[in-house]
This record gives structure tokens, C-alpha cells and sequence, in this order.
């Protein structure tokens, strides 16, 4: 304390003696000397000072020294040791968490950073200030800047996620520093990634898009896996945060091969098992089923959840979830969790659910697994939550498969009884009728999914005899189970056996029929329906005893005589009455466990007291709801004929409307009918019209002709004869003007051939000019070709050689 | 499943040009007249064969509206390819072209392969952009140039499948740094092994030099 308070002396100066100054007032001072220092070294000091005042006087430095802070970002750039500090401060003062420092002043509000950061946002330009630092190569520098953009995304994760998004490059720099030789760097920017991707489907699709997933399982398997430390579990979050609800991604993932190297993450070797597990390995395995399960979560497309089970299946995966179920020494939330993947892993792939159902476990006699699972589940002693997950692994095997779901009722049947080894019916029946309230309701919700769309199996199971006590004779599981709901005090029993009786009994008359037949089970339920308790649960136990009331008459094929469909309506509408019973059925869907329920295939239970109503029980209401009450409300006794009648009356309207409607429409079709007639005969008519015309027509063009004819006669005959009519007049001039023009014409001929003719006359004068002249140049060559000979033989003469051929050289011009 | 390369495609245009349909098309050989706004950015991915390799293509299909314009340009980086769609019977999506090519060149690394591709050719009738003017944009800009169909399938496949020769005969010319996964390539796994021996001279040089020996 002493070297920060001598610290401080050198920067603010001595204090003036006698005088304390408040923190307020140094954090002023400091603000205003970074701001007005021209010396660096002086504003650096500055900034150190306000990063170790920034804890104990975090509102007064955030205050007046946000903007201060936001400078020196921008014009310091060059000294990494200021921008640090300015990082480090503007950290301080944004942090989400308290400091001890502050811990007892009362002064300071519990969420100060978050109201700094709300400030800090406002100018978008203050985050693209921070970005541009992630370039910078200090260590401290880019530290300091990826924690600060941490807290800040901590305090408004939704506002920086949107002006990061925008920002080019923004998530792309983040990417970049997770390849970061320094893995203190590169483990800060895993915490940033994560707390970035966290719901933001657009953000999340591009991180996977620079290469996140290779990053982070390079990353993991250098960690060395499942025995990685705490970084190898921040990857497998932030994966599963890129994966969590966004198809896209998971589609990548599947199509980037990456579920193949998920796999040496459950590859346990054999002697971490006497070793045990450490709680960073649980933590781990854990989050790398989460990532499973996201892939094959049924709230995703059926496609992707199909195309993943099968890959998981091809490459081992599924094999090593199994492994992991049947090993020993396994910590039960792992255990847990694991029953839970490989349930999501089978679940509607019937490959799968069939590999499942012929794992065996290792014990002695080997069991198969399915039955080593349900052991637990009816098993007071095992972990509530490990029993849950097993019912949810039993559902999930029997989804969609009549094969699993023949198998499980198969076990029951008197005539594959062995009684040697103990089978799933078994434990199913033991769970039912056993002492233990969530037994009951586990096997009663097991039975119930083997049932779920297979007609086939729910009159097979009607054959199920039970021998009770020894000595009496056996009796129907249908028996008991209307026995046992009638004895049972417990909720929870009731409820289950109620959806039980429900499942089976709808869509399936000869179910419908041997419940009549037992004794009590009507009484029972009408009595129960009319109870007038108001306890969210009687009320809930009400509505599921109409419902089955409904199912009777609904489903009910009259083979029972006391029951016929028309008995069982009458002594509803009196016993009961119709609004009250539609009002108790709909009563159902108002339970609060009731939608908690129907919003996930898994049961997502905490506590026993959660676990009353099953989601395939809430698809089955949600269907029979509507049906079974129109079919109670039929006044005739033919259910399906009953909406014919009720269609009548409102139609009736309808139909006279539609009479109307008929009715203008002749009318006015009689209208245009007539209307086209007189169109036609006027076109008629008119055609006839237009043969006339053109008739006369080409008479007249006749005419026109002969008239012509007799013209082009008269102008032969001297022009004194002609008698000038109008028309020939006109023809006259017409030809006269032609006469003119024609007379023109020769004279300009005859004209032109006078000068050519001229022409030629002086040409062939020239010509015979010519000729003179060629004919005086012959004479004078002959003259000259006379002379040449002279002086060649004159030449010879004279002795001189003369070449006869070459003239000479020069010959002199005469 | 194995590769010898991965590349990594986008796809941009304008909103309703047929960009999700020429995916679709491509990955699942089908086609769906209604189609959603595409939100963000979807996933696609298909196997080809080119010079008798095995590429993964990875695909990722942006949305046109200019509200995601700003998301769209976080992909342009690491892409290898890119198709640049217009819709032959809309001209002002042919107009737009510029600012995309723009957006693409000043975001992307220089050599990204762009295929410039007129889609909905199947609408003869209402078309409103000459093929030829197509061709003449893709000249002048250094593009190589399709008109595909999305419904028919016309060029589809061939669009995808040239653009990825190109984005190939690069690599074996040795412009792609291909040791850099920004590039948006990545070479197979079991190429990996011998690439990595080479070092940093590529998988050419290497090819090449095997091809010396025998």
C-alpha cells in the first residue's frame, strides 16, 4: 500500500499538507492529467494510477473516466503499456462480479457493470475499438482485450452479439485467436467464444463455419480427451452450444465426419476403472453426451435425427455408449446420462433398437441389458434420476417398433413361460402389483408404450393370465390391473393405471369389452367422475376416469350386455350429465404435470412428486379428446351417424342461400341466351348486307373498265371529234400533259444525240491526224533505219567490229 | 466418406433467384416451388468426382435479403467458391450484380473461383437478360458464366461440378495455399498424411514428381 500511495505522490504531486483528498478527487485529477499530459510517459502513469484506483473507486472512475479511457484506446495505439492499463481499467469498471474492495460500500450498486457497459455500447464504434486491438500480437494487450470483451458480453450478451454480427471480420478475429500459440490466450477465447455463441443460431453458424469444430477436437485430443483438464471440457461446451437447436450446424457436423471422432472421447481403457473417475473426467464425459444427445434430440427434424442414429451405429458410437452402460464402476449421473444418450440413440431407428435389445450384460447368467436396466427401475434402492432414465431408454426402444413391442408382451404369454429366467414382462408385472408407488407407475407407463399404435399386441396382452394366490384360479392382467385400481389409496398408482387402461383399451373393442366385464370397474369410474373434491390432483383423477368412461363407450361393440354402448350413455347423461362430463374430461389438459408433460418425449422429473402424467399419454388425449365427446353427445345411438343429423339444420340456410344464388344464375344466363341471339341475327344481316356491297361492287369495277376502254378509243380519233364529257376532259389533259412531257423528251434525245453525233466528227477528225502523223514517223524511221545501215557498213569499212545485235550504246538522235 | 479435398462453397445473389432451390437440387435432386426465406445462412453438402478424386463439396447458402447482407459477408473469407446467382426473368437482379461482385472481391481471399450463373432458364417466355449479356458480364469480369435451370436440372450439377474443376486446376497450378484452411480447402484424410511429408511444397510438386518415377 505504501508503494501505491508513493506511487500516486509521484504522479499527482505532493498533497498539500493538513489536506486528505477524497477518491474522488484524485480520480478527477488523474482523468484530467491523461487527457492534458503532452508527455506519454505521463499519461502512462496516469492510466496505471486509475487501473488500481479503478476497484475501490469503480463508480468515480467509470464516471469520469469512460470516455477518457475510450481515447487513449484510440490514440495510444502505438504504447501497448497505456493500452493495456486503459484495458485493464475500462475491465474493472464493466466487471460483472464484485469486488472485495466494494464488497462494504453501500454506495456501489449491485449491478454497476452492466449500467458502465449499457454507457460504454451506446457508441457502436467503442466495440469496433476493442476489435481492432485483437490484432494486436502483445500478450497483454490481446489478454486484456479478450477479457474485456468476456465481461462485456457477460453484462449484455444479446446487445454485443448483434454489433458484433455486423462488424466484418468481427467473429472471424475471435476465430483466429483460437489458434493462438499461448494457450493462456487461446483458453481466454474459448470463454469468449462460448459466452458469444450462446443463443445466436447466426453467430454459431459462423464460428462453425471458420473451422471451429476441427479447432476445438484438435484441441481436446491433444488435452488427451476424457482425461483432459478443464479446457477440454470449455470446448465440448462451446460445441455444444454451436449444435444446441441449430439444424444447420448439425447438419454440418454430421456431414463433416465429426460424430466419427466424438468416439475416442468413450473409449475408456480398463484401469481407469479401479482408479475411478475424477470429477473432471465426469464433467466432461458428460458434456460429450450432451453433444450426442443434441444430434438425435426429438425435437429435431426426423431426418437428421435418423441419418445421425445410423452414422452413430455404423461408426461404433453406439457400441461404445452400450459399453460404458455395462461397465462397472461407472458414477451414477454418468450412468444416468449414458442411459438417457443411448436411449435418444435408438429411439424410432429400429437398426439400433435392435442392437440394443441384444447387448447382454456381463453377468452370471448373462442377462440381456434391457432387462438388467428394468431391474433397476423397479428397484426402490437405485438413484430416482437412474430410474428415470431407464424407463425413458425402455420407451425409447419400443418407439415406433411393433418387432420390440411384440417382444416385451411376448414374455408375458403363458406359452413362452420359462421359468428359469427372469424376462421384462416379468419385471414389468412384478413393478405393477409391487408395494413400491413408483414401481407401479414406471411398469404401468412401460406396458403402456408397448401398446402404443399396435392393435395386434393390445388383444394379445387381453391372454395375459396372473396367478394371484396359490390355489385360486388365474386371472386376467385386464382384471387385476381394474382390480387393483380400486384398491390402491395412492395417486400415483391410480394415474398410471388409468393411462394404462386408456392406451390399451382405446382403438381396441375386445379390451373395451373385458373391462366391462369385470366387476366394479364402471361403478368404480362413474363414482369417481362424479366426486366433488377440488384438489388440482382429484380433480386431474377425475377427468382421467371419464376419459376411460368415454373410451368404454366410444370403442364399445355392444358384446357386453349390461354395457351397450346405448346403457352406458343413458347412465352417463344421468348419473353424470353431459357438461359436467365434458368439463371433467377437459379438466386433464389444465394439470399443471399435465403440460409439463406433454412438451417432451422424456420425462424431466426432479423430485417422485413430479411424476404423474406420461407424454405419449397427452398424444393420446390430445387426439381421443375432441371424438369421444362428440360421440357422447350424440343423441342417436349410432355414434358415427350422429355429426350427419347435427350437419342438417345449419344447412339448411346455407342451402336456400345457394338456391338463390342458383336461381339469379339461370336468370341471367336466359338473359345472355337471348342476348346472343339477336347478336347473331344482326351479324346475319349484316353479312348478307356486305355480299350486296360487294356485289355491286365489282359491277361497278366492270363498268369502270368498259368506260376506260371506250376512252383509250376516242383518243385515237382525231381530237376534234370527241365530245368532252367531264371525265374524258379530264383524261384528255391528263394525256396531254403526257404528250408534252414525252415531247420534251425527244427533243432533249435528240438534242444530246446532236452532240454526240458533234462529237464523234471531231473525234474521227483527230483520228485521221493521228494517222497522218504515225504515218510521217514511219517514213522518218525508215529514213533513219537507211541511215543506221550507211554508217554500219561505213563502220565495217573502216574496220571497226559491229555488234549486229546491241545497238550502241549511244545512239545519237539525227 | 473419404476425400481427397474438401471445399467450401457459398452461394450469394439477390433474395428469391433460386439460391436454396440450386442447392437443393444439387444435394437432394429435388426441387420445391415454395420455398422459405432462407434465415442467415443453411448448410449443404454433396460428394463429387473430378479427374477421378473424391471432393467433398461443403456448401453454405446465404440469404439475399439485405437485412443479412452484413452476415453473409462473414463467409466470403473462408470460402474457396462461389456462385453468384441472378434470375434470368428479373433484370434488376442481373443489375445488382456489380455491388455483389463488389462485396465479394473486397471480403473474399483473391483467389475465390466466382461462377456466375443466370438461373430459371426453364422461363424462356418471361426472360428478361440476355444470355449474351450474361456472357459479356462474366468476360469483362473474369467469371465463368451457366444459365441453369433449378427446376429442370439444366447445368445444375455441371454449375457445382465446374466450379469446382476450376478451384482444382488451381491447386495443381499451386495458386491455393492449401495448407491454409482459411482458403476454404482442406485436404483429405488420407491425403493428409503424404501432404504433410511434403511439407509446405503441396501436394502437386509432389504428385508431379511421382508421376516422374514411374
Amino acid at each position: 500500500m505504501d508503494f501505491f500511495k508513493s506511487g500516486l505522490k509521484t504522479v499527482l504531486g505532493a498533497p498539500e499538507p493538513g489536506h486528505q483528498p477524497s477518491g474522488a478527487e484524485i480520480v478527477e485529477r488523474l482523468v484530467d492529467r491523461v487527457n492534458n499530459s503532452t508527455l506519454l510517459e505521463d499519461r502512462r502513469d496516469a492510466c496505471r494510477a486509475l487501473k488500481a484506483m479503478s476497484r475501490t473507486y469503480r463508480v468515480e472512475v467509470g464516471a469520469q473516466g469512460m470516455d477518457t479511457l475510450k481515447q487513449v484506446l484510440e490514440l495510444d495505439r502505438a504504447d501497448n503499456e497505456t493500452i493495456n492499463y486503459a484495458l485493464d481499467t475500462l475491465n474493472n469498471v464493466m466487471s460483472p462480479t464484485q469486488f472485495e474492495e466494494e464488497e462494504n460500500n453501500p454506495r456501489v450498486p449491485m449491478n454497476i457493470g452492466e449500467q458502465f457497459t449499457e454507457m460504454f455500447i451506446k457508441d457502436h464504434h467503442n466495440i469496433q475499438l476493442v476489435l481492432d486491438l485483437l490484432d494486436e500480437y502483445d500478450f497483454r494487450v490481446r489478454l486484456s482485450t479478450v477479457q474485456l470483451l468476456t465481461s462485456l458480453l457477460t453484462n449484455r450478451p444479446k446487445d454485443i452479439q448483434e454489433i458484433i454480427l455486423v462488424k466484418p471480420m468481427g467473429v472471424s478475429k475471435m476465430m483466429d485467436l483460437l489458434g493462438d500459440t499461448r494457450e493462456v490466450i487461446r483458453n481466454e477465447t474459448l470463454l469468449l467464444l462460448i459466452k458469444l455463441t450462446k443463443g445466436n443460431a447466426n453467430i454459431q453458424k459462423i464460428v462453425a463455419f471458420e473451422n471451429a469444430f476441427d479447432r476445438l477436437f484438435e484441441i481436446v485430443s491433444t488435452e488427451g480427451y476424457s482425461d483432459g483438464g478443464i479446457i477440454v471440457e470449455d470446448c465440448l461446451l462451446l460445441m455444444l452450444n454451436l449444435l444446441k437447436n441449430n439444424s444447420s450446424n448439425i447438419n454440418f457436423f454430421k456431414e463433416g465426419s465429426y460424430i466419427q471422432k466424438m468416439l475416442p472421447m468413450f473409449n475408456t481403457p480398463e484401469e481407469t476403472e479401479e482408479a475411478g473417475w475424477s470429477p473432471q473426467k465426469v464433467s466432461n464425459v458428460h458434456c460429450m453426451l450432451l453433444i450426442v444427445r443434441t444430434l438425435v434430440s426429438p425435437s429435431n427434424s426426423a431426418q437428421i435425427i435418423t441419418s445421425c442414429q445410423k452414422i452413430m451405429k455404423n461408426v461404433g458410437l453406439l457400441d461404445a455408449l452400450c459399453n460404458i452402460l455395462m461397465s462397472s464402476g461407472v458414477p451414477a449421473d454418468i450412468l444416468t446420462e449414458t442411459i438417457n444418450t443411448v436411449g435418444e440413440t435408438v429411439r424410432g431407428e429400429v437398426t439400433n433398437q435392435e442392437f440394443l435389445g441384444n447387448v447382454m450384460a456381463p453377468s452370471n447368467p448373462p442377462r440381456p441389458a434391457i432387462v438388467v436396466l428394468l431391474m433397476s427401475m423397479v428397484n426402490e434402492k437405485q438413484p430416482f434420476s437412474l430410474r428415470c432414465a431407464v424407463l425413458y431408454c425402455f420407451q425409447c426402444y419400443l418407439y415406433h417398433n411393433e418387432m420390440s413391442q411384440a417382444g416385451l408382451v411376448q414374455t408375458l404369454l403363458p406359452s413362452s413361460t420359462d421359468m428359469s429366467c427372469l424376462t421384462s414382462g416379468q419385471l414389468l408385472c412384478g413393478g405393477l402389483f409391487s408395494s413400491d408407488v413408483l414401481s407401479n407407475w414406471f411398469s404401468a407407463v412401460a406396458l403402456m408404450h408397448g401398446l402404443i399404435e399396435n392393435p395386434v399386441q393390445k388383444e394379445q396382452l387381453l391372454r395375459v393370465l396372473l396367478a394371484t394366490n396359490i390355489g385360486s384360479s388365474p386371472v386376467s392382467l385386464l382384471h387385476q390391473c381394474t382390480l387393483l385400481l380400486q384398491q390402491t389409496t395412492k395417486l400415483k398408482s391410480k394415474v398410471a393405471l388409468l393411462m394404462l387402461l386408456s392406451q390399451w383399451m382405446s382403438h381396441c373393442p375386445a379390451a373395451v369389452a373385458a373391462f366391462l366385464r369385470a366387476p366394479g370397474g364402471v361403478g368404480w369410474l362413474v363414482a369417481q367422475t362424479c366426486a366433488n373434491e377440488h384438489d388440482d390432483n382429484e380433480v386431474l383423477l377425475q377427468g382421467l376416469c371419464a376419459l376411460l368412461l368415454a373410451i368404454c363407450l366410444h370403442f364399445n361393440d355392444d358384446s357386453v350386455e349390461n354395457y351397450s354402448k346405448e346403457s352406458l350413455r343413458q347412465l352417463l347423461t344421468k348419473r353424470i350429465g353431459l357438461e359436467v362430463f365434458s368439463s371433467k374430461l377437459s379438466e386433464v389438459s389444465r394439470h399443471e404435470l399435465y403440460n409439463k408433460a406433454a412438451k417432451h418425449p422424456q420425462l424431466r422429473a426432479k423430485l417422485p412428486a413430479d411424476v404423474l402424467i406420461d407424454y405419449e399419454f397427452c398424444r393420446l388425449f390430445k387426439v381421443l379428446e375432441s371424438v369421444l365427446i362428440q360421440s357422447l353427445s350424440g343423441p342417436q345411438q349410432n355414434g358415427a351417424s350422429s355429426p350427419a343429423p347435427e350437419r342438417g339444420s345449419p344447412d339448411s340456410g346455407t342451402l336456400e342461400q345457394y338456391k338463390t344464388l342458383i336461381r339469379q344464375q339461370d336468370a341471367r344466363l336466359q338473359e345472355l341466351m337471348a342476348q346472343l341471339e339477336g347478336l347473331l341475327q344482326q351479324n346475319q344481316s349484316l353479312q348478307g348486307a356486305l355480299n350486296d356491297s360487294l356485289s355491286a361492287n365489282s359491277l361497278l369495277k366492270d363498268e369502270n373498265t368498259l368506260l376506260k376502254a371506250q376512252v383509250s378509243a376516242a383518243k385515237s380519233v382525231p381530237s376534234g371529234v370527241q365530245v368532252p364529257t367531264p371525265s374524258q376532259d379530264d383524261v384528255r389533259v391528263e394525256y396531254e400533259a403526257k404528250l408534252q412531257t414525252l415531247a420534251a423528251e425527244v427533243a432533249r434525245l435528240s438534242s444530246e444525240l446532236k452532240t454526240s453525233q458533234e462529237g464523234q466528227k471531231s473525234m474521227g477528225e483527230e483520228l485521221e491526224k493521228m494517222r497522218k502523223d504515225q504515218d510521217d514517223l514511219l517514213e522518218l524511221l525508215a529514213d533513219q533505219d537507211t541511215k543506221l545501215n550507211d554508217y554500219k557498213l561505213r563502220l565495217l569499212s573502216l574496220g571497226q567490229a559491229v555488234d549486229d545485235d546491241t545497238p550502241a550504246p549511244a545512239q545519237p538522235p539525227t | 466418406m473419404a476425400y481427397a479435398y474438401l471445399f467450401k462453397y457459398i452461394i450469394i445473389g439477390d433474395t428469391g433467384v433460386g439460391k436454396s432451390c440450386l442447392l437443393l437440387q444439387f444435394t437432394d435432386k429435388r426441387f420445391q416451388p415454395v420455398h422459405d426465406l432462407t434465415i442467415g445462412v443453411e448448410f449443404g453438402a454433396r460428394m463429387i468426382t473430378i479427374d477421378g478424386k473424391q471432393i467433398k463439396l461443403q456448401i453454405w447458402d446465404t440469404a439475399g435479403q439485405e437485412a443479412f447482407r452484413s452476415i453473409t459477408r462473414s463467409y466470403y473469407r473462408g470460402a474457396a467458391g462461389a456462385l453468384l446467382v441472378y434470375d434470368i426473368t428479373r433484370r434488376d437482379t442481373f443489375n445488382h450484380l456489380t455491388t455483389w461482385l463488389e462485396d465479394a472481391r473486397q471480403h473474399s481471399n483473391s483467389n475465390m473461383v466466382i461462377m456466375l450463373i443466370g438461373n430459371k432458364s426453364d422461363l424462356e417466355s418471361r426472360r428478361e437478360v440476355k444470355k449474351e449479356e450474361g456472357e459479356a458480364f462474366a468476360r469483362e469480369h473474369g467469371l465463368v458464366f451457366m444459365e441453369t435451370s433449378a427446376k429442370t436440372a439444366a447445368n445444375v450439377e455441371e454449375a457445382f461440378i465446374n466450379t469446382a474443376k476450376e478451384i482444382y486446376e488451381k491447386i495443381q497450378e499451386g495458386v491455393f495455399d492449401i495448407n491454409n484452411e482459411a482458403n476454404g480447402i482442406k485436404i483429405g484424410p488420407q491425403h493428409s498424411t503424404a501432404g504433410g511429408a511434403a511439407g509446405a511444397g503441396g501436394a502437386g510438386a509432389g504428385g508431379a514428381a511421382g508421376g516422374g518415377c514411374c
